[in-house]
């Protein structure tokens, strides 16, 4: 059952005669009326007219129309008044709306609405602590984002407060921030009203108020706006450095535990006049698990190479692997001074050989006519393959440096319309 | 708190991903697998038609 719509008084406005409308009973203090814009002393019976105006104040219309009603943080409230503040900062004016909503039993609550970036805020009771430039409240941090000085520009509605508009008006306003929440200090005279907001989507608000169309889609980053992310960087890296330690107890387990089980080993000659250059090589056992096996050629080249047609078969079952390896190695001196190039070392290492007899297939290419090549050829099984590290180990930071760019430049955009556009700020206050 | 459960989950499948890769001998190297070679290979070796045969190899130099 929802509560019972709050009471509307009915009166004049002096100035224009205009019909104005009381939302929110004895506590407004100024009224607007829409019609002028005069500005109304509401606690006068006669409606004394506080500021009048010959010429319109300006087009503003809010966004959620005056008198709009909907359910909002498990309360109904009635949107009674808008006004426009207006800050000036390098030569360059912003202005940012304020809807001022109002619910007969939890009082007054505000939207303050930039660019379609959205805050709800209420009045604190409690006084923040400062800690150097930040402040603390109710055990969170807040870090200083800007202080500037604001003036209204623009009422509609009534108001708590007296209000005017006017240049000699302006009151300080310091936000601090914790995303999504951000304290505001608004000091005018000697007298400092906190107010803590928390961003909010449009898009929850138009739903929750029922207001016809699409909330304005949000532009660049707001100072208190969470990450989509919803998650610090550090937190990030934590988990990938957990992810990285049980990696490397695997790498050292595997390194440990390798049995590196040379299981033929053989020297050959070829001559690459030969007419039939293909041998087979005598059985051999790879015992234990499937595992990776380890062919391993050194052949006697300087200046020339040899290419080996390897295949290692299995005795019983007929399954072959297939590969070719080079063996080249050169050197030389030049302008440059001495050189080298390749090696008279090859290692493969096939995968998952299954255990079995086996021989080698082999097939050596030369050139002709430089002489017999000297080679040798070892099979070793269950080898460390570095490789399949350095691949898990890229699949693991990849993703962790591509959020952390993500979130160096969201921070950036954040912390560029601060006091402090230099603040890299990652710390883990999204939640 | 989503990205960090997701990138939780994905890396655990990777971490296990290379225990078992680390178990059964994975690498990267390129094998051409072909089944049922005859018996009679050990034999006659020239009767094999190896894969990687005609293979255009590097001269070197610099």
């Amino acid at each position: 059952m929802s509560a019972p719509a709050p009471q509307v008084q009915s009166l004049s406005c002096p100035n224009c005669g205009a019909p104005l409308t009381v939302r929110s009973m004895g506590r407004a203090v100024t009224i607007v009326c829409d019609h002028c814009h005069s500005i109304l002393d509401a606690k006068d019976p006669q409606l004394r007219i506080l500021q009048r105006f010959e010429a319109a104040t300006g087009d503003e219309v809010p966004l959620i129309p005056l008198g709009t009603r909907g359910k909002w943080r498990g309360a109904d409230y009635e949107a009674i008044g808008f006004q426009v503040r207006t800050m000036e900062v390098e030569g360059i004016t912003y202005s940012w709306g304020e809807y001022l909503l109002f619910s007969p039993y939890k009082g007054f609550r505000y939207l303050t609405e930039y660019n379609g970036h959205w805050n709800d805020c209420s009045v604190v009771t409690a006084l923040p602590q400062a800690d150097g430039i930040s402040v603390k409240y109710l055990g969170k941090t807040y870090k200083h984002f800007q202080t500037c000085e604001a003036r209204t520009t623009f009422v509609l509605g009534e108001f708590p407060w007296r209000i005017t508009i006017n240049e000699a008006d302006a009151t300080v306003v310091t936000d601090y921030i914790a995303p999504p929440h951000v304290l505001s200090s608004e000091m005018a005279g000697n007298e400092t009203t906190w107010t803590l907001g928390e961003y909010v989507n449009g898009a929850d608000i138009w739903k929750a108020f029922n207001v016809p169309g699409l909330a304005p889609p949000a532009i660049g980053v707001y100072e208190n706006q969470p990450s989509q992310l919803r998650v610090s960087a550090s937190q990030t890296w934590f988990v990938f450095a957990a992810l990285a330690t049980a990696m490397f107890v695997i790498f050292t387990v595997n390194q440990l535990f390798a049995q590196r089980e040379e299981v033929f080993q053989e020297a050959y000659s070829f001559s690459p006049s030969s007419a039939e250059a293909s041998f087979v090589t005598p059985d051999f056992e790879l015992k234990g698990r499937t595992s990776d096996v380890e062919v391993q050629t050194d052949a006697d080249v300087n200046n020339r190479w040899i290419y080996l047609n390897y295949a290692l078969i299995d005795e019983d079952t007929g399954q072959a692997y297939d590969f070719g390896r080079e063996v080249g190695y050169y050197t030389g001196v030049d302008s440059d001074g001495s050189w080298t190039e390749g090696s008279q070392r090859d290692r493969v290492v096939l995968p998952s050989i299954p255990p079995g007899r086996y021989y080698l297939r082999v097939e050596p290419e030369s050139d002709i006519g430089l002489g017999i090549i000297g080679y040798t050829v070892k099979v070793t099984r269950d080898v460390p393959v570095w490789s399949v590290y350095l691949v898990a180990f890229a699949a693991l930071l990849l993703p962790a440096v591509l959020f952390a760019w993500r979130t160096h430049n969201f921070e950036q955009m954040r912390w560029a319309e601060s006091d402090h556009p230099k603040i890299s700020f990652s710390g883990g206050s999204d939640e | 708190m989503i990205w960090n459960r997701l990138y939780l989950i994905y890396g655990i499948a990777v971490v296990l991903l290379l225990g078992v890769g680390a178990y059964r001998g994975w690498s990267f190297t390129s094998v051409n697998e072909v089944k049922n070679v005859p018996k009679s290979v050990r034999d006659n070796p020239g009767s094999y038609r190896a894969i990687y045969a005609g293979y255009h190899h590097y001269t070197g130099g610099k």
